[in-house]
């Protein structure tokens, strides 16, 4: 195996950053490693990216000390258009990367820039190498996200680097796509021989694509291993805010395996999980659903909506979609990207009306009434946080719906919501200079303090780490007792398998199934027909032909442990 | 109601910005479209400078139906001509009336007519080369006549962040309207309403240009990466990306024309 990158004792500080980025970092990767980088927000990722393409020190002149060899060229003495035709670098924000109107401009910019003749070719080659064919003429701004990603990957593909660095490929994409997007990096490491590196935190995407598993903390590698020994590192893991897949924390709390045995992927999982005999009285949930004693605050009765494309003609998102949504209900509302629900929310808000049917939200009708009016009964966070943020502090923009109403004592719900949110210590920050996970509970904030009757949640756990995830959905749990009814959109199924009392799945502008999570994940055609990835642990109860589907890892340990000492299976496996 | 409910359908954020990049690109079909930038160029040239210096009336009006020609030939959006012809309205119908109240009569209006006769042809000639123009092409042109790399990506980028910037402002300005408060009344003639609106109108932009700067962070990595600084500095990547730009038959033809044209109305203009 040839050694392609060698950083060796690398330190590097931003300029005007006070403590280093990168502390002593050493590590090597080989030609043809398909590598995963692991690290809480914040712990250097992807500035160690950055080092890579030259970006460091080139660009950033900081502080920096320490060696980086890349295809045998120092960094320090080769510029940064030489190293991006080694090392190509896909952002996590890909959107600002297009830089040109129309695709293939965009694909082939790099190589006119450096003045190759057959630019236009390379170009047609690296679309052709994502498989974003036929679409060579159309505006950036019509494509999917999935497409702009992929876009973005052709981008750097026509210098035909060697090394594809990806921040974070899958953050904001549906799992179909997430899955398709890994799909192709496998053929580009395995085909073309690139050597790939992803910052990534989801260890069943690493778990099923990587061959190498580095985990940062604080600036520093705290180890390289094989991607099986790492991942079966569970209480470091934990340590670092890295959840291990699912199976492999089942494996972890049971404890009836030695840690060399744990599973990391469902089909090991499957074979080292012992098999339970079907149980046909399938006991399922009791439904919580009594149609007597709802009280509906939306009525949404057969709309129809769509918007206007470029070219002058309509795309039609929603079809005759009607529906009733209740007081108490957790409504997670799946499909996939461009199935239409963030349209379905939008709707709801009053900020654009149906073209036909109406929407009624406490007898008010969005049509009568202005936006601000139903702010009064309705909050939308947006999937971007950033979008919400209008103020220049926390705290302003916490305030903002209540000033504006002149709501007596506000201070006082502030100080409650800032709390609750866990912001007080940062409520004089500008909000657009945090975290994600910071952004994202600032957005919840805001939309609590509107007090509204129904909460539209959209996307909320996209872009976080896991740890961040899991406290944000614990807050969105919370929110149950504060408002009427709350809808999640949303791509995150363990969100949907541990919150919802009620899944609406929508398939491109209909309403294909109205349900629990129990008619969702137990109806294998609905799950593929609609782009669905259940949770693996969930997968996984239903491989072994468990009595019942397990939704969370502790109801999965739970109930192992307890069917396990019944019929004596601890002394059987192993 | 339903009258101004369709109206303000119309003039929604998102019909203008689809008017817009309707405008920056989606004329390529036409033939001008078809011209090479630099024919474009001196064309304007011509029609955005002269008619300052003509005063027969004659020659003008032959000229202003020429742009009218054009103009329709480049199947220009309809909500720009109407924004022109409100500010050609605007702007004479003010002079009228101010000439009139310091004492001016009826003969006051011919030179004012003039005058906007001047401002149609040459906006109606910029509108035409324009819109004829999507920006990488005005970006390759004004790189052929030898402005520097830098200024002719600025404007084709410019053009490639419009939609983004637009669709970003759209949602802080909802996000004022979702959190806000309207005036419980419109008043008299809206006014509350008009106050209200041009207000977070406002205040939006202060947000979006934040957040821009956040992102412009990324895209300058990016243009390093993919080698724009190289390109400006090297004079065969100009070549290779302009290699594309020639002048043909089109455009001699269409040249040609429009100086036979000229001519003649200039004749014809001067003998009457």
């Amino acid at each position: 195996m040839t050694e392609q990158i060698l950083i060796e004792n690398v330190t590097f500080k931003y300029p005007g950053g006070e403590l280093p980025v990168l502390r002593d970092v050493s590590l090597t990767v080989n030609k043809g490693d398909f590598i995963a980088v692991m690290g809480s927000n914040g712990c250097g990722k992807s500035t160690l990216g950055k080092l890579l393409n030259g970006l460091i020190p080139h660009y950033y002149v900081g502080d920096f000390t320490g060696k980086v060899t890349v295809n045998g060229l120092l960094t320090t003495d080769h510029k940064v258009a030489e190293l991006s035709h080694q090392v190509g670098y896909i952002y996590q924000d890909f959107e600002n990367q297009l830089v040109s109107p129309r695709v293939l401009d965009d694909a082939s910019f790099a190589p006119l820039n450096f003045g190759y003749h057959d630019y236009k070719d390379r170009g047609r080659q690296s679309l052709a190498t994502v498989g974003l064919t036929g679409l060579d003429n159309e505006f950036i701004w019509q494509l999917s996200g999935g497409q702009k990603h992929l876009l973005a990957l052709a981008g750097v593909l026509s210098l035909d680097p060697d090394i594809l660095i990806i921040d974070e490929p899958v953050a904001q994409l549906d799992p179909y796509h997430a899955e398709e997007t890994y799909n192709i990096l496998k053929k580009l490491n395995e085909d073309f021989g690139k050597t790939i590196i992803v910052i990534e935190h989801h260890t069943e995407f690493i778990a099923d694509y990587c061959n190498q598993v580095v985990l940062m903390e604080a600036g520093q590698v705290l180890w390289k291993k094989n991607t099986q020994q790492a991942l079966r590192e569970v209480n470091q893991l934990l340590d670092s805010q890295i959840y291990p897949p699912q199976v492999t924390q089942a494996a972890h709390k049971i404890g009836f395996l030695e840690m060399s045995d744990y599973p990391i992927t469902l089909a090991e999982a499957v074979s080292s999980f012992p098999c339970y005999l079907k149980n046909t009285s399938n006991k399922s949930v009791p439904d919580s659903k009594n149609s007597d004693q709802l009280e509906s605050l939306i009525k949404i009765e057969d709309i129809s909506f769509s918007y206007k494309t470029i070219n002058r003609s309509r795309k039609k998102v929603l079809k005759d979609i009607s529906l009733t949504i209740n007081r108490g209900e957790r409504i997670a509302l799946v499909g996939n990207n461009g199935a239409g629900k963030s349209s379905l929310l939008r709707l709801i808000t009053g900020l654009v009306k149906p073209e036909q049917g109406n929407v009624i939200v406490h007898g008010r009708n969005t049509r009568k009434y202005s936006p601000e009016k139903m702010a009064d009964l309705v909050t939308y966070i947006y999937q971007n946080p950033e979008e919400m943020f209008i103020e220049d502090s926390v705290r302003k923009d916490v305030e903002f719906f209540l000033k504006a109403r002149k709501v007596p004592d506000y201070k006082l719900i502030v100080e409650r919501i800032l709390r609750q949110f866990e912001l007080t210590d940062l409520q004089d920050r500008d909000s657009r200079l945090m975290s994600g996970g910071q952004q994202r509970r600032a957005s919840l904030a805001i939309g609590v303090a509107m007090n509204p009757s129904v909460i539209l949640l959209d996307e909320p756990t996209a872009n976080l780490d896991i740890a961040t995830r899991k406290h944000i959905t614990e807050l969105i749990s919370s929110l149950g007792d504060q408002v009427g009814a709350a809808v999640v959109a949303t791509h995150d199924m363990q969100l949907v398998a541990e919150w919802a009392n009620r899944i609406i799945v929508l398939n491109e502008g209909e309403i294909i199934h109205d349900g629990t999570r129990d008619s969702v994940f137990n109806n294998l055609q609905l799950l593929e027909v609609a782009g669905l990835k259940p949770p693996q642990i969930l997968e996984l109860s239903r491989r072994l032909n468990m009595s019942q589907l397990m939704y969370t890892v502790d109801d999965f340990v739970h109930s192992v442990k307890r069917e396990g000492t019944s019929y004596g299976i601890y002394t059987k496996t192993v | 109601m339903e009258y101004t409910r369709k109206l303000s359908e119309k003039l929604s954020v998102e019909q203008v910005k689809i008017e817009l990049l309707n405008t920056a690109y989606g004329n390529s079909n036409t033939f001008l479209a078809k011209l090479d930038p630099r024919t474009l160029f001196v064309w304007y040239l011509f029609f955005g400078i002269v008619p300052w210096f003509i005063h027969n009336q004659v020659i003008l009006l032959g000229m202003f139906f020429f742009m009218i020609a054009t103009t329709s030939m480049s199947k220009v959006s309809p909500l720009i001509i109407l924004i022109l012809s409100l500010g050609l309205l605007g702007q004479g119908g003010y002079l009228l009336i101010a000439s009139w109240f310091f004492g001016g009569d009826i003969t006051v209006i011919l030179p004012l007519l003039i005058l906007t006769l001047k401002l149609s042809i040459i906006s109606l000639a910029s509108i035409t080369v324009f819109c004829s123009m999507d920006p990488e092409k005005l970006s390759d042109g004004l790189l052929k006549i030898g402005l520097p790399g830098q200024v002719s990506f600025s404007i084709a980028y410019g053009y490639r962040m419009l939609p983004s910037l637009l669709e970003e402002y759209h949602h802080i300005f909802l996000s004022f309207r979702l959190r806000g408060k309207a005036p419980e009344k419109n008043g008299l003639l809206y006014w509350r309403s008009i106050i209200y609106f041009s207000k977070i109108a406002v205040l939006s932009f202060y947000p979006l240009l934040l957040s821009t700067t956040k992102r412009a962070r990324t895209t300058v990595e990016a243009l390093e990466t993919k080698g724009s600084f190289y390109g400006f500095n090297h004079p065969e990547v100009k070549k290779i990306k302009l290699a594309h730009l020639s002048l043909r038959t089109r455009d001699y033809t269409f040249l040609i024309f429009s100086i036979i044209y000229i001519l003649c109305v200039f004749s014809v203009g001067n003998n009457i």
